[in-house]
């Protein structure tokens, strides 16, 4: 009896190796699949622009006006070009309003803006005003409600529905079988708590999938990447702290809270506008708050302790940043809201340099570039230039101290393998030691080192799960960023293209400093790897840039951050 | 919203950067991976700095050591025959083997990592006979020293044994013996040590003498027993009286050796020998042994003389000298050694040793005259009648030693056989006359190394 026990105990063994060997190979095939199939409309999807009105000239010219807003100007880059030397080369800005009403604006022009012959700073539009620019006369012909719903059905509907939910079984499968694997692989104790996380992440994609299909939106690729990013994170928890499967599990129920609210309130742009305010304050706050009340842990003091919870108010933080960054194009023209930027900026950067979180501090400043150069025209690139200048010299000189140390081992780690640089050598041990395949689920080593499922968690994956896996979650971020910018030619407005953009290009910034951080192509800064890494605060801040992405996405029934463009004036032809 | 546009590329230059950093990685993982996963410590293959796994056979499949387990041969004689090539659990003795061939053993490849080594390391089997070495061991006895034999064809060695050794799973008081029998034990003494050769070193004057000295052959010495050199003495055991080159090297005559040496010159006889290798490292598979010693160059005419002979400041090295005699049985260019023959992962073969050819060091006229003169060696001095079941070519060395102890024997040749292409060396540490205290041990080593062979 015992030795057939001990038989089927063997067997079971056997089966399990079988299972994870396989595992190995299966992981990266679906993964690949599930990126190829998301990514590549992402990467390819045809920028029809949307068409909100006509402009139409004296001799009868129509031009089709794609934007809210438009430079009008004789600049080869305006977005209606007057070749005519009596136009300035940044004219007018021509705005529209969520409720389809029309203003237009004179952008500090040589000549002036003149409607139904008066001069003036700003005006309201109606059809029959006749503008003139420079002595170009021209009329605003606002697309009537039937025009917009024909241009609805013309343009190409983002994915189908069933595309989607074809993208949401093969990444269920794929976390069933991983969520398998690491059952499998000594998961002790917790598989109900492994169990827990991988079928909550599963619940959620599908609600939203649901809550997709009820609003009549049928793109789900960026919603399919994060998930797909979470999962690998869930398998990083799993194996290093699986006790706290069900903790990332409600870090990322709140973060899609995050994401559904901030995606509403970016839907309506006057909203989103008035929101602003209350997101400058925010960001500002969430950094004083942690300032006063805060503690250090490990040199920076980025913490916030309550109770058996900590929190990275930072990261909250640069959602607040981007959003009190991202402008609208009639203000970009106006110097006034750049210096509030600007000073704006400098208050963080105080913050930062108090606070003393390289990583923080860094993601921070690539953010203010972005959104820096993406603001400026040839106004204020001096005064922000030089902003920049400060915000880096201030960090620099207040943190350098303590950031040096890091960039004492950076590219020298295999000569303190076991002191500054045993983090990223083990990190490096480890991952070659996986392979292109990996180990298998549960058989790392990675779980001994410290941050296993932050900081180093591109290891840790790396570790069990293959090198190509981790490639795929560094292309799958670089995916979400270039489709902000393939987003932006045909954005409504630059408030939204602005964050899109900076919101891709933070997300840019995390992954650079934490997977090659890891692997020791940059120096070491202790940053998440958004999705994926373990911690509430970052999951968050990750769901709520994604927004920002969603916010920029105009392809038609593409995204629930963007209204379906049916609201033109109601009105016959 | 055009400008806006146009200056989103700040994002895609992050992504470029993202995407350069990645392909930089790759790239250092791709030519440095397998240098990460074999840094010392790399937690899936080092238990501390010990290799993890590992199984190491005889060549007959005969486990020698399971490292994962910790287990050697279940033969004690095995494990003693065995001790310098598996090391010892308390790391007194170590092997480079299985560091030196980590990557086979682990199996690793840029696919699978070390996948396969946590369920089944490599497998390495060694050239060595564990047959042979245990009959190596029960030859030399009680004697402190080493017999190896190897294939100087394949490079193969089937035979190294070094005494004194004891049973790994039965470790002795070595710290606490006063007896002397442990002296030295944690040495390999066939890789680590070097010994005084005495007049083996003659093949190594006769190889220079042959190669630069045209009448070498012709020339007739006349031994008295003794020659005035330099304000010193050489002497030999008996007067030879008038000899050629053959019967001088079998007589050994020291007064004909130190002619010949003074002959050659200093310079000369350095140069050759330093060319032979004598007095360099050998390495292989994770092995370097210990250098040879010759002071030729600036030595005094007495001094120059006593180094032909194998005295003065000579030291060889057991493994390096048998390589040489290997290149004069092999024709005047030796082979490799090498005690690594395969490494098998499963079923996968990740390393199968080949010949390594040294370079040529002598003229294949010269190593044909002396194998034909260490043939006569053995026909006119030693006595075929030792060898009764094979042709051995041969020279013996007596070397004294300083102080009151006896001298050192040293025997090495080869066989003279197409079919067991084996050189050999013994060396006793106060083993007295090397022909009458290595003959006896070589003959039952050789006897059972062309056992194994017949049955493979």
């Amino acid at each position: 009896m015992d030795a057939l026990l001990s038989q089927i105990a063997g067997a079971g063994d056997t089966y399990v190796n079988v299972y994870l060997g396989f595992l190995r190979w299966a992981a990266p095939i679906l993964a690949l699949l599930i990126l190829l199939r998301v990514c590549l409309p992402l990467l390819t999807f045809r920028r029809e622009p949307e068409i909100w009105a006509w402009l139409i000239l004296r001799d009868g010219k129509k031009l089709a006006i794609t934007h809210w807003e438009n430079v009008i100007g004789r600049h080869r880059n305006s977005d209606v070009v007057i070749d005519f030397p009596t136009v300035s080369r940044s004219h007018a800005v021509l705005t529209r309003y969520d409720d389809g009403s029309w203003t237009i604006t004179d952008a500090g022009s040589k000549s002036g803006v003149f409607v139904n012959g008066e001069q003036g700073q700003i005006f309201a539009l109606t059809p029959d005003d006749v503008i003139s620019i420079g002595g170009v006369e021209m009329q605003l012909q606002p697309i009537t409600r039937r025009q917009e719903q024909r241009l609805a059905q013309i343009r190409t509907q983002a994915g189908s529905f069933f595309g989607s939910l074809v993208n949401v079984v093969l990444l269920t499968l794929f976390q069933i079988l991983c969520c398998l694997g690491l059952l499998l692989g000594g998961a002790g104790d917790h598989g109900q708590d492994i169990l827990l996380g991988f079928g909550g992440i599963m619940v959620c994609q599908w609600a939203l999938l649901l809550f997709y299909a009820l609003i009549r939106r049928s793109s789900f690729e960026v919603e399919t990447i994060a998930f797909f990013l979470c999962t690998m994170g869930m398998a990083a928890i799993a194996t290093v702290v699986p006790g706290e499967c069900v903790k990332q599990l409600i870090s990322l129920v709140l973060g899609l809270a995050a994401f559904l609210g901030i995606g509403w309130a970016l839907r309506d742009l006057e909203r989103a506008k008035i929101m602003r305010y209350l997101a400058t304050a925010a960001g500002l706050g969430f950094l004083v708050i942690t300032l006063v009340f805060g503690r250090e842990i490990n040199g920076a003091k980025n913490w916030l302790i309550i109770g058996s919870l900590s929190i990275q108010l930072s990261e909250l933080s640069k959602v607040c940043f981007v959003w009190a960054g991202a402008s609208t194009m009639d203000r970009l023209m106006n110097k006034r809201n750049l210096i509030l930027f600007i000073a704006y900026s400098v208050m963080i950067c105080a913050c930062l340099a108090l606070m003393r979180d390289f990583g923080t501090a860094l993601i921070f400043f690539c953010a203010f570039l972005v959104i820096a150069y993406l603001r400026s025209g040839s106004v204020g690139t001096v005064a922000l230039a030089i902003t920049s200048l400060g915000f880096a010299g201030v960090v620099a000189l207040r943190i350098a101290p303590h950031a040096l140390r890091r960039f004492a081992n950076w590219r020298h780690i295999w000569e303190a393998p076991l002191d500054g640089g045993y983090q990223q050598t083990r990190s490096l041990m480890c991952m070659a030691s996986g392979g292109l395949l990996g180990l298998g689920a549960n058989q790392g080593y990675m779980e001994n080192i410290f941050a296993a499922d932050s900081d180093m968690v591109f290891a840790t994956i790396g570790e069990e799960w293959g090198l190509i896996l981790v490639l795929l979650m560094i292309a799958a971020v670089v995916v979400l960023a270039l489709f902000a910018v393939r987003s932006a030619s045909v954005g409504r407005s630059s408030f939204y293209t602005i964050g899109a953009c900076t919101a891709g290009a933070i997300l840019l910034v995390q992954v650079i400093l934490n997977a090659l951080g890891t692997v020791d192509v940059v120096p070491l800064t202790g940053v998440t790897f958004p999705f994926v890494s373990n911690g509430g605060s970052s999951m968050i801040g990750a769901w709520g840039l994604l927004a920002f992405v969603k916010a920029a996405d105009t392809r038609q029934n593409g995204s629930f951050a963007v209204r379906m463009n049916k609201k033109g004036r109601d009105e016959d032809e | 919203m055009n400008r806006i546009t146009n200056r989103s590329w700040i994002v895609v230059v992050l992504a470029l950067a993202l995407v350069a950093g990645s392909v930089l990685f790759v790239w250092e993982f791709v030519t440095q991976g397998p240098d990460w996963v074999y840094f010392s410590g790399s937690p899936h293959v080092y238990d501390g700095l010990k290799p993890e796994k590992g199984v190491l056979t005889d060549r007959n499949g005969v486990l020698l050591l399971n490292l994962g387990e910790g287990t050697y041969a279940t033969d004690s004689q095995v494990r003693r025959a065995m001790l310098h090539w598996t090391g010892d659990r308390q790391g007194n003795i170590a092997t480079p083997l299985l560091s030196q061939y980590l990557r086979q053993m682990t199996g690793f490849d840029l696919l699978n990592g070390v996948y396969a080594y946590a369920d089944a390391p490599g497998v390495m089997e060694l050239t060595l006979s564990a047959k042979v070495q245990t009959a190596a061991l029960e030859a030399l006895g009680d004697a402190k020293g080493t017999v190896a034999v190897y294939n100087y064809k394949t490079g193969q060695i089937l035979c190294a044994v070094s005494t004194p050794s004891f049973d790994p799973d039965d470790v002795p008081d070595v710290a606490g013996d006063t007896s002397g029998i442990y002296d030295g034990v944690y040495l390999n003494r066939f890789t680590q040590v070097t010994y005084t050769p005495g007049s083996i070193f003659k093949l190594v004057t006769t190889a220079v003498a042959l190669e630069t000295i045209p009448d070498i052959l012709r020339q007739d010495f006349t031994c008295t027993g003794v020659l005035e050199v330099g304000g010193g003495t050489v002497t030999c055991e008996r007067a030879h009286g008038t000899m050629g080159l053959y019967e001088a090297l079998a007589n050994s005559c020291n007064c004909t050796y130190a002619n010949i040496a003074q002959q050659i010159g200093g310079e000369r006889l350095q140069r050759y020998a330093e060319a032979f290798g004598i007095t360099g490292k050998l390495s292989f598979d994770g092995y370097s042994t210990a250098a040879g010693s010759l002071n030729a160059a600036d030595a005094s005419l007495y001094e120059l003389s006593w180094a032909g002979i194998g005295q003065h400041t000579d030291l060889v090295n057991p493994c390096q000298f048998l390589s040489f005699v290997g290149a004069i049985a092999n024709g005047g260019a030796g082979t490799v050694p090498h005690v690594v023959d395969r490494i098998t992962v499963g079923d996968r073969v990740t390393y199968r040793a080949e010949p390594e050819r040294m370079d040529r060091i002598m003229s294949a006229d010269t190593a044909r005259i002396l194998r034909e003169m260490m043939r006569n060696n053995v026909e006119e001095k030693y006595g075929d009648e030792n060898f009764p079941d094979i042709l051995v070519c041969a020279k013996s060395g007596t070397a004294e030693m300083d102080g009151d102890v006896a001298s050192n024997a040293l025997f090495t040749g080869f066989v003279m056989d197409e079919e067991y292409p084996l050189a050999f060396i013994v060396v006793v540490q106060e083993g007295g006359y090397g022909s009458h205290t290595g003959m006896p041990i070589i003959n039952k080593v050789l006897t059972a190394c062309m056992e194994v062979l017949d049955e493979e």
